[in-house]
C-alpha cells in the first residue's frame, strides 16, 4: 500500500476532494438542527438508544433501572473480597478524610480541605496509578465558565440543562454554573496560565452546545496544565497519597455509614485498611469497560470502580443509561485509535466533511448529537474506511490557518499536531479522520450540592457522580464539573468530620451483597471492581482492530 | 455496517466478531528488558509488550501521550546510539531492544507560590542545580515532547521566568531528561515553578473576570438563575429553543444588550 | 556598527542595569549592541580545568550561534564571561582532537569552525573606536574626580586571554583620563576582590573590600572604577556592609565604567541606575560639580 503524507493512497484522493472543495466549504453554513431533528437522530444512531447496549440491573438499590450492559456486569459482579478476608481490628491509616482517587476531583478535594482546617497529616489520598494519572490530565479543550459580560451564569445553566436533556439535577448544576468564575479566579491565583486575548481578557471560545462563548483554555493542554499545578501545589503542602494502592472496598460502620476503605496494594499485593471519618470517591470514568465495544479517550485506569465500591454500600446510580461518545476520536492511523482529538478544532472553524469532501452537519452541536451525525453519514457510506476497518469522516483541520492566520494550529493546538506528527501526518496541511469514542461517564454516583450520596459519610465528586450533567454533558463542564465538586467536597467534608464519631467497623455489606447475588443465581466468575482492562496478548490485537458501534 | 451491537461489551474481554489473527503484514522481533518476542507490525510499543503478555501496572497512564508515565529508553539492534520515547506514541520496529523507566526519583522543592517574588534569581534560589548546567543539551535530546529542555533550565538559570514558562509549556513531566542529566537537575519540577511564577505573577489581570467575582460577591445573578431554577418545565424548554449563539452571531445580529 | 552581545546570566539578573547604560553609551557612540538570537549559560571560568573537555561545551555552544547568526565576532560586558569565552575558543584553536570531541558530541549543532573572535567591549572601546576618539565626544569632562582603576582578576589572568598587561594594567586609567578624570594607583588593583567567597565567606570579602577600598581612599580616590559585576558587588555592597565591622573603614562609591562614561558623554544620570549602586554614587559627582 502505498502512503502519502501518512495516508494510504485511496485516503489521499479523498483528501483531495476536501481541498477542492475546502473554499466553498468554508463559506457553507449548515443549520444546527431541531430540538425535534436532534432526537430523531439520536433515535435512530446513538447507542444510547440501540437494542442490546443496556439492560436491567437485577441487584441492588437501582435494581429495575437501564445501565449499559458493561456496567451491569460489574454491578452482578463479586466483590474482590468478603468480610473474612480483612481483619478490621488492625486499621493501618486512621485520618480526618480519605480521597479514594489521585485526579483533579481529588486533589482539588484535598486543597480545599486542606484550606478548610483539615491538616495535611489528617488525610490521605489513595489512588489506583500515579498521582495524575487520571482523564482530568487528558482533557484538552477547556474549561467552561460565565466570566464574561456578554454571558452569566444563568445563561451557563439554561445550556447545561439544555445540553443535559432537562434531566439534570436543578441544584446540582446552580452550583456548577454559579461557582465557575471563582473557579477560573482560583486557578489564575495558583499560577494556571490561560490564553489570552490581547486585551488581557481570556480567549474563550465555543463549545458543542453552548450559547457562548466560553471555553478558557490552556493550550490544547488545558487538562495537563491545570492537574500539574494542582498536584504541585498538593506536593508543596506534603499531603499524603499512596500511589498503586486502589481502594477495592468501602468499609462501613455499624451504624451504616462510610468510614474508610480497604486498600490493595497492586505491587506487593498488601492489604491496607483505611479509617475515616469522611470518604470521598473521585476514581473518575469508566471509558476502559468499553462499553457497545467503542474504543476510548480514557486513561488506563478508568474501569468505573467507584460506581462498584459505592453500590455496594447502597448508593445509588444515575444515568447509566446513557454513555458520552465524543464526535472526533481518533480513527486513523491505527496506534491512535480512540484518542481524543480536541472539540476545540471544531471550535476554531475545522468542519466535519465525508469522503466526498461534503459538509454534512452542524460542527458544533451537543457532543452525543453530533457523533450520532458521524454514525449516520458512515452508516449511509459515506464515511472512510482505513485499512483495518475502522469508520470515520474528515475533519478539516487547514481551514483553522485560513480562518485565523498561519501558525494558528502549531500555536493552539500544539499537542494535536505533535500526536500527528509523531505518525507522519501534517494536520495543518491535510485533513484527520475521525469518528466517535467513548469519552465520559455522564452519570454516576448521584450527589447533592455539598456532594453527599445517599449514604452518610460517603461523598463523591468528579466524573463518578451521577446528577451534574443528565443524560449529556457540554465540553467544558466536567474540567468545571471536577474542579466545583472537589472543592466543594474538600469543604464540606473540612466541616463534616468535626462531628463525627466512628462506630464499630464492618464489611458485613459486602456479605449482604454477596447473598443478593446468590439469591439471584448469578454465576458469573466476574470480580469486580475491575481495577485494570485486560490487554494482553490477544487481547492487544483486538483492540488495536476495533470496529465500534455503528 | 458491522452487527457488533448484538455484543454485550464485557468488563473483561472482547468478544467481538473480528479476525484476531495476526494480520498479514507480518511481525517484528523485539526484545523486551533482553528477551525476544514476535509482535505483530503496527503495533505501538505499548501495545506490543501487551501483546507478548505483560500486564502494565507501572508505566502506562493515559496511553495518549499526556501524562509521561510510559517512558521508554531503547537502541535499535547493532546501532549504538540510545532513543527516547513515549510507548504509547510510537511504533514498534525490528530489532527494537527497550527498557521501560517506571519512576524518577526526584527532588522537588517545597514553596508556597503565595509566598514567592517574581524576580530574576527567584528559580535559581529554589533550585541552585540550574547554576550546573553545563548546556550539554543531553536532556533536550531525552525529550520526547521536542522541548528545547536545555533552553528553558537557561532561561530559568538568568531569570527570564515568562520564557522558561514559554518554553517548557508542553512538558509532560516524565522525568527523562532528570535522568539523563550529569549534573542532576530536575528539570520538570524547575519548569512547573517557572509556569506557576509566569500564571500568578506575570499574566494579565482580567478585568471582566474582576467585574463578575464582584457582581458574584453582590448575588447580582441570584435572581436569574434562580427562575430558572424553580421554572416549569415547559418554559424552559422554549427558552433553550429559543437561546441565541454567539458562534453564529446571533448577539451581534441583534445589537441589543443582553442575551 | 552592529555588533553580536553576548549577555551572560548576571548582565540580566543583578547587572540588568549595567546592560542598559552600556547600551546607552554604545548607541551614542554608534554603535548598537545586538543580543545573540539564542545563548547559553558561559559554564563561568571556575570550571575550566585542564583535564575537563565537558565544560567546554557551554562556551563552545555560544560561539557555535555566533557563527550560525553569521557573525565573526561577540563582545561581552562581562569579565568573566568574556574570559570563558576566549579560554575555550584558545583551547580549541590550540587543540585540534578537542574540537573534534566536541564537535562530534554536539551532533546536533552545526560544527564550530573557528570562524569566530570574542572581545570585551573595553577593547573595543580601546582598540576600535580609541579612546582618543572618545575622549572629543566627551561632553562634561570628569574634572576633579580622582578614580582608582580596579581590574580584578579574570580581564587579565591566565595572559592568554588577558586584554591588558597582567601585571600593570592601563586600560582602565586611560579610559578613565580621556573621560578627564584623574586616577591613583593601587597596589591591590589586580588583587583578587573575593569571588565566589561572597557566597559563603562573606567576610573574607569584607576584609578584601575594605583593603583594597582602603588603599584607594589613602590615596585621595573619590570612587572605584571596574568593570566586572561580581568585583562590583563584593567592593560596593559587602564594603558597605563592612563599615560596621571593619575599624575605620568607610566605603567609597563604586563605578561600572560606562556609568562614568554615560556621564562624561552628557547623558542624564537617570540612565545609569545609580539606584543600584550600594553607596550612592550622585554624591561625590554632585560635590565635584559634574552632576547637579
Amino acid at each position: 500500500m502505498n502512503i502519502i503524507n501518512g495516508y494510504p493512497e485511496y485516503m489521499m484522493c479523498s483528501i483531495e476532494l476536501v481541498e477542492e472543495k475546502r473554499e466553498a466549504n468554508l463559506n457553507a453554513d449548515i443549520q444546527p438542527l431541531t430540538l425535534a431533528e436532534r432526537e430523531k437522530v439520536l433515535n435512530e444512531n446513538h447507542p444510547d438508544f440501540m437494542e442490546g447496549t443496556r439492560r436491567e440491573v437485577t441487584v441492588g438499590v437501582d435494581k429495575g433501572k437501564m445501565m449499559y450492559g458493561g456496567i451491569v456486569d460489574l454491578l452482578e459482579a463479586r466483590p474482590i473480597i468478603s468480610s473474612k478476608d480483612i481483619d478490621l481490628s488492625k486499621v493501618d491509616f486512621d485520618v480526618d478524610i480519605l480521597i479514594i482517587g489521585g485526579g483533579g476531583a481529588g486533589t482539588v478535594a484535598a486543597l480545599f480541605a486542606h484550606e478548610n482546617g483539615i491538616p495535611a497529616e489528617n488525610m490521605l489520598i489513595a489512588t489506583k496509578l500515579r498521582h495524575g494519572d487520571s482523564n482530568s490530565m487528558m482533557s484538552q479543550g477547556g474549561i467552561q465558565a460565565a466570566d464574561r459580560p456578554r454571558d452569566n451564569p444563568a445563561q451557563h445553566y439554561l445550556d447545561i440543562y439544555g445540553g443535559g436533556h432537562f434531566s439534570n439535577k436543578k441544584d446540582v448544576i446552580r452550583a456548577l454554573a454559579m461557582d465557575g468564575p471563582e473557579i477560573i479566579n482560583w486557578h489564575k491565583d495558583i499560577g494556571v496560565m490561560y490564553d489570552r486575548t490581547e486585551d488581557g481578557n481570556f480567549q474563550e471560545l465555543s463549545g458543542g452546545g453552548t450559547s457562548r462563548n466560553r471555553m478558557h483554555s490552556c493550550k490544547d493542554y488545558t487538562g495537563m496544565e491545570i492537574m500539574r499545578n494542582i498536584r504541585d501545589r498538593s506536593r508543596n503542602l506534603d499531603i499524603p497519597v499512596l500511589e498503586f494502592c486502589p481502594a477495592v472496598e468501602l468499609i462501613l460502620d455499624d451504624s451504616g455509614a462510610v468510614s474508610g476503605a480497604v486498600l490493595f496494594n497492586m505491587e506487593t499485593h498488601d492489604v491496607h485498611t483505611v479509617r475515616a471519618k469522611a470518604t470521598i470517591i473521585a476514581t473518575g470514568g469508566s471509558g476502559r469497560l468499553h462499553l457497545s465495544n467503542y474504543p476510548t479517550t480514557n486513561h488506563y485506569g478508568a474501569t468505573g470502580d467507584g460506581l462498584v465500591m459505592a453500590y455496594h454500600t447502597g448508593a445509588n446510580l444515575l444515568d447509566l443509561d446513557t454513555i458520552q461518545i465524543h464526535p472526533t476520536g481518533d480513527a486513523f492511523p491505527e496506534a491512535i485509535v480512540g484518542i481524543l482529538t480536541t472539540e476545540k478544532v471544531r471550535g476554531l472553524g475545522a468542519k466535519p466533511l465525508n469522503k466526498d469532501g461534503d459538509p454534512f452537519v452542524f460542527p458544533l452541536e451537543p457532543r452525543d448529537v453530533e457523533s450520532a451525525c458521524f454514525i449516520r453519514e458512515c452508516k449511509a457510506g459515506r464515511g472512510l474506511i482505513t485499512p483495518t476497518g475502522m469508520n470515520g469522516v474528515w475533519l478539516d483541520s487547514p481551514m483553522i490557518d485560513i480562518i485565523h492566520g498561519k501558525g494558528t494550529i502549531e500555536k493552539k493546538l500544539a499537542g494535536e499536531v505533535r500526536k500527528f506528527k509523531r505518525f507522519g501526518i501534517d494536520m495543518t496541511k491535510h485533513p484527520i479522520l475521525v469518528y466517535p469514542t467513548l469519552h465520559y461517564q455522564n452519570g454516576g454516583v448521584e450527589i447533592n450540592p455539598d456532594c453527599e450520596t445517599a449514604i452518610p459519610g460517603l461523598f463523591a465528586a468528579g466524573e463518578v457522580t451521577g446528577g451534574v450533567h443528565g443524560k449529556n454533558r457540554l465540553m467544558g463542564n466536567s474540567v468545571l464539573d471536577y474542579n466545583v465538586f472537589g472543592r466543594r467536597a474538600g469543604i464540606f467534608t473540612a466541616k463534616y468530620v468535626k462531628n463525627r464519631t466512628i462506630g464499630k467497623l464492618t464489611l458485613d455489606h459486602l456479605d449482604k451483597y454477596n447473598r443478593m447475588l446468590d439469591d439471584l443465581n448469578i454465576k458469573s466468575g466476574r470480580k469486580a471492581p475491575m481495577l485494570l482492562p485486560e490487554y494482553r496478548e490477544k487481547e492487544a490485537l483486538a483492540r488495536a482492530l476495533d470496529l465500534p458501534m455503528s | 455496517m458491522s452487527d457488533n451491537e448484538t455484543i454485550q461489551g464485557s468488563a473483561e474481554n472482547v468478544e467481538a466478531d473480528i479476525n484476531c489473527e495476526i494480520p498479514e503484514k507480518g511481525t517484528y522481533r523485539i526484545y523486551i528488558m533482553g528477551k525476544a518476542y514476535d509482535v505483530p507490525v503496527g503495533l505501538t510499543i505499548m501495545k506490543a509488550i501487551e501483546f507478548a503478555g505483560y500486564q502494565f501496572i507501572r508505566s502506562c497512564g493515559c496511553r495518549a501521550g499526556f501524562c509521561g508515565a510510559c517512558s521508554t529508553v531503547y537502541r535499535k539492534e547493532d546501532e549504538q546510539k540510545l532513543h527516547f520515547a513515549l510507548a504509547c506514541q510510537t511504533l514498534v520496529e525490528e530489532g527494537m531492544y527497550l527498557v521501560q523507566i517506571p519512576f524518577v526519583p526526584a527532588t522537588k522543592a517545597k514553596y508556597d507560590i503565595y509566598d514567592l517574588k517574581p524576580e530574576e534569581n527567584t528559580i535559581l534560589s529554589l533550585y541552585p542545580e540550574i547554576a550546573k548546567c553545563v548546556s550539554c543539551n543531553t536532556c533536550t535530546k531525552a525529550c520526547p515532547q521536542d522541548i528545547k529542555v536545555m533552553m528553558y533550565i537557561q532561561n530559568s538559570l538568568r531569570g527570564n521566568i515568562a520564557k522558561a514558562a514559554e518554553l517548557s509549556f508542553d512538558c509532560i513531566q516524565c522525568g527523562m531528561c532528570a535522568m539523563r542529566c550529569p549534573a542532576d537537575i530536575k528539570h520538570y519540577h524547575v519548569g512547573q515553578l517557572a509556569r506557576r511564577l509566569y500564571g500568578k505573577y506575570l499574566d494579565d489581570e482580567s478585568q471582566d473576570l474582576k467585574k463578575r467575582m464582584q457582581e458574584m460577591r453582590d448575588g447580582v445573578w441570584d435572581e436569574e438563575i434562580d427562575k430558572l431554577v424553580d421554572m416549569d418545565e415547559d418554559a424552559i424548554v422554549e427558552l433553550y429553543k429559543e437561546r441565541k449563539i454567539e458562534a453564529r452571531g446571533d448577539l451581534d445580529k441583534d445589537c441589543k444588550e443582553g442575551n | 556598527m552592529d555588533l553580536l552581545y553576548y549577555p551572560g546570566c548576571t548582565l540580566k539578573t543583578s547587572a540588568k542595569s549595567l546592560e542598559r547604560t552600556a547600551f546607552k553609551v554604545m548607541e551614542s557612540l554608534g554603535h548598537r549592541l545586538v543580543e545573540m538570537d539564542e545563548w547559553n549559560c558561559c559554564g563561568v571560568v571556575a570550571s575550566l580545568t585542564e583535564d575537563d573537555l565537558m565544560h567546554h561545551l557551554a562556551p563552545l555552544r555560544n560561539l557555535i550561534h555566533a557563527q550560525d547568526q553569521g557573525y565573526q565576532k561577540i563582545v561581552a560586558l562581562c569579565d568573566m564571561c568574556c574570559n570563558t569565552l576566549k579560554q575555550t575558543n584558545l583551547r580549541v584553536a590550540q587543540n585540534e582532537d578537542d574540537l573534534d570531541t566536541l564537535n562530534s558530541f554536539m551532533d546536533k549543532e552545526s560544527d564550530y569552525r573557528k570562524s569566530v573572535s570574542v572581545q570585551h567591549v573595553l577593547e573595543f572601546l580601546r582598540d576600535d573606536v580609541s579612546f582618543k576618539v572618545l575622549k572629543k565626544k566627551v561632553k562634561k569632562p570628569l574634572k576633579g574626580l580622582k578614580l582608582m582603576p580596579y581590574y580584578g582578576c579574570t580581564m587579565l589572568r591566565p595572559r592568554q586571554v588577558a586584554i591588558d598587561d597582567p601585571e600593570e594594567p592601563t586600560i582602565l586609567s586611560d579610559l578613565s583620563r580621556a573621560l578627564g578624570a584623574e586616577t591613583v594607583d593601587n597596589p591591590y588593583k589586580i588583587e583578587c576582590c573575593g569571588s565566589y567567597h561572597t557566597i559563603k565567606n562573606k567576610e573574607i570579602v569584607r576584609k578584601r573590600a575594605a583593603t583594597i577600598t582602603g588603599y584607594a581612599t589613602q590615596r585621595g580616590a573619590d570612587a572605584i572604577i571596574l568593570s566586572c559585576p561580581l568585583c562590583q558587588y563584593n567592593i560596593d555592597t559587602r564594603g558597605k556592609e563592612a563599615e560596621g565591622s571593619i575599624e575605620g573603614h568607610i566605603q567609597i562609591p563604586v563605578f561600572y565604567y560606562p556609568q562614568l562614561m554615560a556621564i562624561a558623554m552628557g547623558m542624564d544620570p537617570s540612565d545609569c541606575a545609580f539606584e543600584k549602586n550600594a553607596v550612592d554614587p550622585a554624591r561625590v559627582l554632585k560635590e565635584r560639580g559634574i552632576i547637579k
